[in-house]
């Protein structure tokens, strides 16, 4: 199969996956019943007053219509406009998601390494002493909240060694670069449960690769140590390993909500935890979509990279 | 998908034997688990005042009447710590009996079912499992403001895709075994065979599935309360208790660290369960 095949239909997989989960957002903020209406009118609104907002709104149309129009006006550029404060979602957008690349730039900067080295080194003791460590640290570290792990990094750098501020204050009109120090803690919290995760999925495919014939045939004529990880092995486990890589990120998504609330970085996450808190219908759907396109961007990216990595290539799965 | 499931169907499918050992670790792991879960049921009954008494000073240190010091609005933090476990554990295990169920049904079903159904399946199964879990946490509580239950619902569909796969893939495994197509051949009926046949043999996968799900489950769950998802403010829910505290950081860590203390102790000796759960069911000595 030639790769403008494979890329064509990687492409059009990823565009259905989008339309669902669009779909699922949508429906999800706007069909079930804690909707826009009570967060704009207020609770103590009376019928005619509700019936007005709703009607302002455009709450009082079928909600498949609503659909249509919000992913029509959604392909043009135009995600609508948020109802507490007035400020266009795409503007939002604009403003905070490049903080929260950054944020994962810099993570993925200090865990990717970390974890292919980790996952490399367990995988090819695959069994023994050391895999059963990194393994089990890893395990044991991927399922500890990031709030907490977070918590626990104030308590030591920030509260007792006052090394660190607690928050990210950023300065007026400025962005996060220019506070370096407000960056280090999100990015540690983030690049811990990231190198967890990370680490195990490279592992598995570092131990497939050990035991794999070539491997077996090469350590049996006397190529061992970082010869053996490097010549035969990493060639093998990049492709996966960067796959890993990618799957990776769908998890620093979900933590970078987290880890930016925590420090008060202004990021995307943070403007997602603020509209759903807020009850502020389009821009969690504004916001959610776009997480989930930059998601499924960076499956896609994974995939063609794991695909072009692998040597034996012939047929993409 | 949550960090905690991704891999795991690898690691079930895995073989890693080692030299059979004496292990204390797991053995602490379970003594550590269940003190958390008997502080965080039990500890109503043992609280000094309500989780809601306002009675002095905010963010006091430790010391005379408030062993844990006060918090923000001066309430004392070792009530709320003894009144605040209950609604992770209850969550946390509520979410993974819900998507225990719910997955193991689906996932077995898509294994029996034919080839296009299950594959049918898969793919809706993938593009949930896209989704991040907390994307799909808090898109789930913007709907349903205030609810525990919609926390209970949103952690359980957000780590039941995974199961799915784990159990079709399993019970497609042993489909394809000799087993049961022998009990057809002998006449058996479908649910007789899969009663007999299917079930005991992927009791393994599903219990370790299981113990990921948990160790995914109380991180999501405690997650939510961070992020003040589910009952409201006076509420006392250890997640929230950090995200309440940590401004007062500099005045009593106390009032922080004592919810986070406990929700370290109750991760990681779940996460220590679950990985020798895993070890255990793929052939590593016992």
């Amino acid at each position: 199969m030639s790769w403008a095949v494979y890329l064509g239909r990687r492409l059009a997989g990823a565009a259905v996956t989008l339309v669902l989960l669009s779909c699922a957002v949508f429906a999800a903020t706007a069909v079930l019943p804690g909707d826009a209406v009570s967060a704009v009118a207020g609770p103590d609104a009376s019928a005619a007053e509700r019936a007005r907002v709703r009607a302002a709104l455009g709450l009082d149309r079928p909600v498949a219509a609503r659909y249509a129009d919000w992913a029509y006006r959604a392909v043009h550029g135009d995600l609508g406009t948020g109802f507490v404060g007035h400020r266009p979602v795409a503007d939002v957008l604009a403003g905070r998601l490049p903080n929260s690349l950054l944020l994962a730039g810099l993570t993925l900067a200090l865990a990717a390494p970390l974890a292919v080295g980790l996952g490399l080194s367990a995988g090819l003791r695959a069994g023994r002493g050391a895999d059963r460590l990194i393994s089990t640290l890893a395990q044991v570290a991927a399922g500890v909240p990031e709030f907490v792990a977070a918590a626990l990094l104030i308590a030591v750098l920030s509260v007792r060694l006052d090394l660190l501020p607690r928050v990210s204050l950023v300065p007026l009109g400025g962005g996060p670069l220019d506070a370096p120090r407000g960056l280090v803690l999100p990015v540690l919290t983030l690049a811990a449960v990231g190198t967890a995760v990370a680490t195990r999925l490279i592992r598995v495919s570092a131990a497939d690769v050990a035991t794999s014939p070539y491997v077996e045939t090469a350590r049996l004529n006397g190529v061992r140590g970082v010869r053996l990880a490097l010549r035969h092995v990493l060639p093998n486990a990049a492709g996966p390993a960067v796959q890993a890589l990618t799957l990776t990120t769908g998890v620093l998504v979900g933590g970078a909500v987290v880890v930016e609330s925590v420090f008060d970085y202004p990021g995307i996450g943070r403007e997602l935890q603020r509209a759903v808190a807020a009850r502020d219908v389009p821009m969690v759907q504004g916001i959610a979509t776009t997480l989930v396109a930059v998601m499924l961007l960076i499956l896609l990216l994974g995939d063609v990279c794991g695909w072009l990595l692998d040597p034996a290539r012939g047929e993409p799965r | 998908m949550t960090g905690v499931q991704a891999g795991g169907e690898r690691l079930l499918a895995e073989h890693t034997p080692a030299r059979p050992r004496r292990r204390p670790l797991p053995l602490l792991a379970a003594a550590g688990a269940s003190f958390v879960v008997a502080v965080a049921l039990a500890g109503p009954l043992l609280a000094p005042y309500g989780p809601a008494e306002r009675l002095g000073l905010p963010f006091q240190a430790p010391g005379g009447a408030h062993p844990l010091g006060t918090d923000l609005l001066g309430r004392d933090v070792l009530s709320r710590v003894l009144w605040g476990g209950r609604v992770i554990v209850l969550t946390g295990v509520g979410a993974t009996l819900a998507a225990g169920a719910v997955g193991m049904a689906a996932g077995v079903l898509a294994g029996l079912a034919p080839r296009h159904t299950g594959d049918l399946v898969l793919r809706l199964v993938d593009a949930l499992t896209v989704l991040p879990a907390l994307l799909l946490m808090l898109v789930l509580a913007a709907g349903f403001p205030g609810s525990d239950l919609a926390v209970v619902a949103a952690v359980a569909l957000a780590t039941t895709p995974f199961s799915v796969r784990v159990l079709r893939a399993a019970t497609r495994r042993v489909a394809a075994t000799g087993y049961a197509e022998t009990a057809y051949a002998r006449g058996d009926g479908r649910w007789a065979v899969l009663v007999h046949d299917i079930l005991p043999n992927i009791a393994g996968p599903a219990l370790v599935d299981t113990a990921l799900r948990l160790v995914a489950s109380v991180h999501l769950t405690a997650t939510a309360g961070f992020l003040g998802l589910g009952r409201g403010a006076p509420a006392p829910n250890w997640g929230r208790m950090v995200n309440e505290n940590l401004p007062g950081a500099s005045l009593s860590a106390a009032a922080f660290l004592a919810p986070t203390s406990l929700l370290v102790l109750l991760s990681v000796c779940v996460g220590l369960l679950a990985d020798r759960a895993a070890g255990v069911v793929s052939g590593e000595g016992r």
